[in-house]
């Protein structure tokens, strides 16, 4: 069996990479490892600025995923 | 400590001058305040290699925009002496020359309300996910920036 499904939420200029604002990829164990998984799928993230955010906290160093995490994936902010 | 729902700030489209003007008529009955002080972020029409923008299209990650700014308010209202602040921003289609942010924060005295509406706009740009989509006339887009 495959790791389950998870749905992450893409953002702003990043859809323009993923082509969608939801995504479903295999769960991964931590945020490190779901960015490899990422940018395997869609290259063109090597190059593009963005944080990650895990249960709408912005994820610095690595940290663990479960099935219940909300994943996002946040380009600069540009609001106002 | 209880978890609060954060308040809402998005508004959909542009945000008119009634509802600005309905908003500062609402303090008339606070006669401990002294002074207001209003930013009013409107959409510019830039020019772009001869291409003019004529919308800006905002989206949002919302519950972690509203997480955010529940605790850049709670920061300032720990920092400034202010009777209230209240804060909208736009989400979708704002034409140039339509307001997309509005921040109206009170005091007794002018100086912090001054000073913390001049932060929140501040805080507001730089922490809030909220993206704008810079829409030229001929349909093409590009993403905005915040310098």
């Amino acid at each position: 069996m495959s790791n389950p499904e998870i749905s992450i939420m893409v953002f702003g200029q990043l859809t323009d990479i993923t082509g969608t604002s939801s995504l479903q990829v295999p769960l991964q164990a931590d945020s490190d490892s779901m960015k490899a998984e990422l940018q395997k799928r869609y290259p063109a993230l090597v190059y593009a600025r963005y944080i990650m955010a895990v249960d709408r906290k912005p994820v610095t160093g690595n940290v663990s995923l479960s099935g219940q995490s909300t994943i996002a994936l946040l380009p600069p902010f540009s609001g106002g | 400590m209880e978890k609060r729902k954060p308040r809402n700030i998005f508004v959909h489209g542009a945000i008119s001058t009634s509802f600005i003007a309905e908003n500062i008529e609402r303090h008339h009955s606070r006669h401990e305040i002294g002074g207001h002080s209003i930013f009013l972020g409107q959409v510019r029409a830039d020019q772009v290699e001869g291409k003019t923008v004529s919308a800006i299209e905002y989206t949002a990650y919302e519950e972690m925009a509203l997480e955010k700014m529940q605790a850049i308010r709670d920061d300032i209202f720990g920092k400034y002496e202010l009777t209230c602040a209240h804060i909208y921003h736009s989400l979708g289609k704002v034409e140039a020359g339509g307001i997309c942010l509005f921040v109206f924060t009170s005091s007794a005295h002018r100086k912090p309300a001054i000073e913390a509406c001049s932060e929140l706009v501040e805080r507001i740009k730089a922490e809030l996910p909220v993206w704008g989509k810079e829409l030229f006339e001929d349909a093409s887009y590009q993403w905005k920036e915040n310098k």
